[in-house]
């Protein structure tokens, strides 16, 4: 039978460990007596992008935030299961952290460049890796920017202030950043909700062009960018994974009726 | 004013190809149904019962196709969120793979008359329901055409051409339905044929609605429902 559109859709329930970005297992989080993730397990599919919505306060943005060990940062905040990413659990006692940070990049809401000019802001996380080669951070610099679509729009003034640039502009600065470190997966928490809508699709844009090159996650509030540029969404709510699918099915029929609700604007 | 909808000017890259993708589509299952009309004349001509066979199992193949823009249709609304031209193209497709459905449900039904060997022995019906058949094809090329540059003036000829099928169906029927009294022996037949005659008709009828949603893709303006003069003066008061 002839067919006139191509969708590749992996099942994200039976996912081989090939396919596999990071693998989540019971995890289980809580900030003091609040148990904010409860017995989360899931499999997120690797070079593909990977939404999480729901509800504020649902824990879209502590489940990433444990993907790179951010939370370590909370006082108060103990969890249990595990993380697997290349095959080591993350959550173990002997993992090294700031090697952990370098594999899995995080970039947030606000653009927050480092008061330094646009060059060294980009090779910043390199130097602090001890790398001191000219040439070498000319060439990371150039080509981060490049991969973050920044790069016609600075090659002039890289020496400049970073704080000079708009704020889509230094939002894609600081994803240059994260590129620079070459991250095998790179999380976005609401990366767009302080740009314009116009921008917004840029840097939306960007993030199809970088799956090639690294997994993407990205917590979001706006459904219809969850719709628009995720492969897999999941649903979470009060702490828990209601849904996990791929974007296709979960916006044009979603399993559950929590998800319907919540994604047609109804009240659960 | 008219407007070329420019399908690869988004800045999502995919979106582009999903919208252009969504296009030719419709466009090969028009091209298909077409080649099914095409086949289905050239088996009356030929009393070719194989080819007429075939046309008939190929109608499955629309009916998927049906279904897959369909499906598409659906993921693109709620993936994508269209709005405006977008919003218009989605819908427009969604629309005309019902009637280039539909022609291929008819397109099926003549081809049947072979099949079930009931082609009228008259020459002259058999010669004129192929010449209206020939002219369906022609209109059935210029509707796709005009869908495939989204030219709302193509589409307006195109729908002229239906009212040259409705009169010379008209007066087939006509002379059909004086042989049938003539003969009344085989009354099934003559209803068979009859049909046949109708679905050949209503194939000009389904072209007419996608050269009216060429007109809505096209200027925005819904012309459905209205004689071809009114709808040639609305556009004019539009441009």
């Amino acid at each position: 039978m002839l067919k006139l559109f191509e969708h590749e859709t992996l099942d994200v329930h039976h996912l081989n460990d090939e396919d596999t970005a990071i693998k989540v297992e019971h995890l289980n989080l809580r900030f003091g007596q609040k148990h904010v993730l409860q017995d989360i397990s899931m499999s997120i599919p690797k070079n593909r992008i990977t939404a999480f919505i729901g509800q504020s306060g649902c824990g879209k943005s502590t489940l990433i935030s444990a993907f790179n060990r951010m939370n370590d940062l909370v006082a108060d905040c103990r969890y249990d299961g595990s993380i697997y990413i290349g095959g080591r659990d993350i959550n173990g006692r002997k993992e090294n952290v700031s090697q952990l940070r370098t594999k899995v990049g995080m970039v947030f809401q606000r653009p927050n460049p480092f008061p330094m000019s646009i060059y060294d802001n980009v090779c910043y996380g390199l130097r602090l890796q001890g790398i001191r080669v000219r040439r070498f951070l000319d060439d990371a610099v150039e080509q981060s920017l490049k991969e973050a679509a920044l790069w016609e729009e600075v090659k002039d003034r890289l020496f400049e202030s970073a704080h000079i640039l708009s704020g889509g502009q230094q939002q894609r600065l600081v994803i240059a950043r994260a590129l620079a470190l070459k991250p095998e997966i790179l999380l976005l928490d609401e990366p767009t909700s302080a740009l314009d809508p116009l921008t917004t699709l840029f840097i939306e844009e960007l993030m199809a062009g970088l799956k090639k090159r690294c997994t993407i996650v990205i917590v979001t509030h706006n459904m219809q960018q969850a719709a628009r540029v995720s492969d897999y969404t999941a649903f979470l709510h009060q702490g828990k994974l209601i849904e996990y699918a791929d974007s296709d099915s979960l916006f044009t029929m979603p399993e559950h009726k929590q998800t319907e609700d919540y994604i047609t604007g109804r009240y659960g | 004013m008219p407007r070329q909808i420019a399908l690869n000017t988004h800045i999502s890259g995919k979106f582009n190809t999903e919208l252009e993708n969504l296009r030719n589509s419709v466009l090969t299952m028009g091209g298909e149904v077409e080649l099914q009309l095409v086949d289905t004349l050239r088996a009356i001509k030929q009393n070719n019962a194989g080819l007429a066979e075939k046309v008939i199992l190929n109608d499955l193949k629309i009916n998927a196709m049906e279904m897959q823009i369909d499906e598409e249709c659906l993921r693109i609304i709620a993936r994508r969120h269209p709005t405006a031209s977008d919003l218009r193209l989605v819908m427009m497709v969604s629309k005309a793979i019902t009637d280039i459905e539909r022609m291929g449900d008819e397109i099926e039904r003549i081809a049947r008359l072979v099949t079930k060997n009931k082609l009228p022995a008259s020459e002259t019906i058999k010669s004129s329901m192929i010449l209206i058949g020939d002219r369906v094809v022609q209109m059935m090329r210029g509707t796709f055409d005009a869908l495939a540059r989204q030219n709302e003036n193509s589409a307006l000829e195109v729908y002229d051409q239906d009212n040259r099928i409705d009169a010379e169906y008209k007066k087939l029927l006509k002379y059909t339905t004086g042989e049938m009294q003539k003969s009344t022996d085989d009354m099934q037949d003559w209803l068979e044929v009859l049909w046949a005659l109708r679905s050949l008709e209503r194939i000009g009828d389904r072209c007419k609605n996608i050269c009216e949603y060429v007109v809505y893709l096209s200027r925005g303006t819904d012309v459905r429902h209205s004689p071809l003069e009114n709808m040639q003066q609305k556009l004019k008061h539009l441009s």
